[in-house]
């Protein structure tokens, strides 16, 4: 397929990363992104904040700065209360108003499946963008929140989370990476993304093909939720971390002491994940120090960049 | 031996693996078959059985994705709820401090009592420990209307703790039954770890 494209596309779709950028002066490139999906908890206040933090996260995985928003809703009127549709709006526009950006607009359809995001304007240096095929030898990788919100949504669908579990799960879904994307700025960081449907494999993947470089992932310093691990075991896996898995199989490697528990929290598909950050091999404990310091306490080196060309990810 | 047989198709994750535990705790089914239309599925369903203690083997006809669970905990030993269900689980702890429920004919007392000891169980894996203090304790020595029970709710892993004091107060320390004997230290600590204490 051909794209229509202009010499002030900066990434466009042929190269496909968080979110699209456009030059407009010397100075200035628009950032744009859209994304939108059905309940992944059952509170419509809190929905609405994971759907608005999870959809401003591609601007932050790009290194920009979100300016505007635009609502999009599509509802069951017929079988559902207006209040619902009313609370999550609401937590769409408070975790907005926290991130500095403007609600300037939307569009709501009616359909059988409740859906709700936002589209995402925002502004970035057109030298300053930070895409995800720049993994140079050497690098550290760092994440920034823990992996396993897939298998634990899984077992909250089946009744078998606590309410303390559900709630410390919705408030990191809910956590913006906006502190995170600040305080990468301060270091010599060469790509980043965002961790979301695909898992950590996934979209480490996408940074690595292509890159002529290659990863090794020290699966013990990844940062998981405890419970994940223990509801994988008991078979609450997402189908979607079975197909990220089998995806990535040829160009992934892991080691057998690597409990298979672990495996699947690698590949688990991931709401509103956290950032995943290459960043010069000698600043990767000061980065992420200064995130713990910064409030971003899950905030772990998980790994390096090699130099072998092969293109593969090799999880020890 | 008795087989099982649940029949899963068209269910995406996690129905699956919710028909099977129900199923196991509905009973210990020996052998239990659980048909599924997909490799996910099959694998999280294979994964729960052996995490309940099952042996397991998968197998494949056309469209269907099966998977064959042999029970391999030893006779008499139930499969226990891993960890996590009880971690899930809210914790409960009902302290019984007497052997009557509630003030008046003493008669009443003691059938209510006992109907509410038969009938706690119906909190499932909530039900977190039980404790025996004060005229409490005579529920748990020979001769007890609800021995039968309380044996049947320690064998099936729920903690019974039963206070020493009490115990040689009443002069019951040889006549316990069931349940551990305990003193005011661990009691004290199951009601700061328990999310709900209910006294009776």
């Amino acid at each position: 397929m051909v794209f229509p494209t202009d010499e002030n596309v900066l990434i466009g779709l042929d190269r496909a990363d968080d979110a699209g950028v456009y030059r407009i002066t010397d100075d200035i490139a628009l950032i744009q992104t859209v994304d939108f999906f059905t309940p992944i908890v059952d509170d419509p206040y809190w929905f609405g904040q994971i759907a608005a933090a999870n959809a401003l996260s591609d601007v932050y995985a790009m290194s920009g700065i979100p300016k505007t928003a635009m609502n999009l809703v599509a509802f069951p009127a017929e079988e559902m209360e207006l209040t619902v549709l009313r609370q999550i709006i609401q937590g769409g526009i408070d975790k907005i108003r926290e991130a500095g950006v403007v609600l300037i607009g939307g569009h709501s359809i009616v359909d059988k499946e409740l859906k709700y995001g936002l589209s995402v304007t925002g502004i970035i240096h057109p030298a300053k963008v930070l895409a995800k095929k720049n993994l140079r030898p050497g690098d550290s990788l760092v994440l920034t929140k823990p992996l396993g919100t897939g298998i634990i949504n899984t077992a909250i669908k089946a009744g078998l989370a606590s309410a303390e579990l559900t709630d410390r799960v919705t408030r990191l879904m809910a956590e913006l990476n906006r502190d995170a994307a600040r305080i990468m700025e301060n270091f010599d960081v060469g790509a980043c993304t965002d961790v979301t449907g695909f898992g950590l494999l996934g979209h480490l993947a996408e940074m690595v093909c292509g890159s002529g470089t290659s990863v090794r992932i020290e699966s013990a310093k990844v940062p998981v939720i405890a419970e994940a691990l223990e509801f994988a075991n008991m078979g609450f896996v997402p189908a979607g971390a079975y197909k990220n898995k089998e995806f990535r199989e040829k160009m992934t490697a892991c080691a057998e002491t690597v409990p298979r528990s672990l495996q699947d929290v690698l590949v688990d598909p991931q709401t509103s994940g956290g950032l995943l950050i290459s960043v010069g091999g000698s600043q990767a404990a000061s980065l992420a120090c200064a995130l713990q310091a910064g409030g971003i306490v899950d905030a772990a080196v998980i790994g390096e960049v090699t130099a072998d060309p092969a293109e593969k990810i090799s999880v020890v | 031996m008795s087989l099982k047989e649940i029949d899963a198709r068209g269910l995406a994750c996690p129905a699956p693996v919710l028909q099977t535990k129900a199923a196991l705790q509905e009973e210990a089914w020996p052998r239990i078959k659980i048909v599924v239309d997909n490799a996910a599925s099959q694998q999280n369903v294979q994964r729960f059985l052996e995490s309940q203690g099952y042996r397991t083997t998968l197998e494949q006809s056309g469209e269907d994705y099966l998977v064959m669970g042999t029970c391999v905990s030893r006779p008499g030993e139930q499969p226990r709820m891993s960890p996590t269900l009880e971690a899930g689980a809210k914790k409960i702890m009902v302290l019984c401090a007497t052997d009557r429920m509630g003030f008046g004919d003493d008669e009443l007392g003691l059938k209510l009592m006992i109907s509410f000891l038969r009938t706690i169980k119906e909190m499932g894996s909530d039900l977190w420990r039980l404790v025996f203090v004060n005229n409490g304790v005579k529920l748990t020595i020979d001769g007890s209307e609800v021995l039968a029970d309380l044996k049947d709710y320690e064998k099936a892993g729920l903690k019974i703790l039963v206070c020493g004091t009490c115990l040689t107060h009443f002069d019951l320390l040889e006549r316990k039954q069931v349940g551990e004997t305990t003193n005011m230290l661990d009691i004290v600590t199951a009601m700061q770890l328990a999310d709900k204490v209910i006294s009776i």
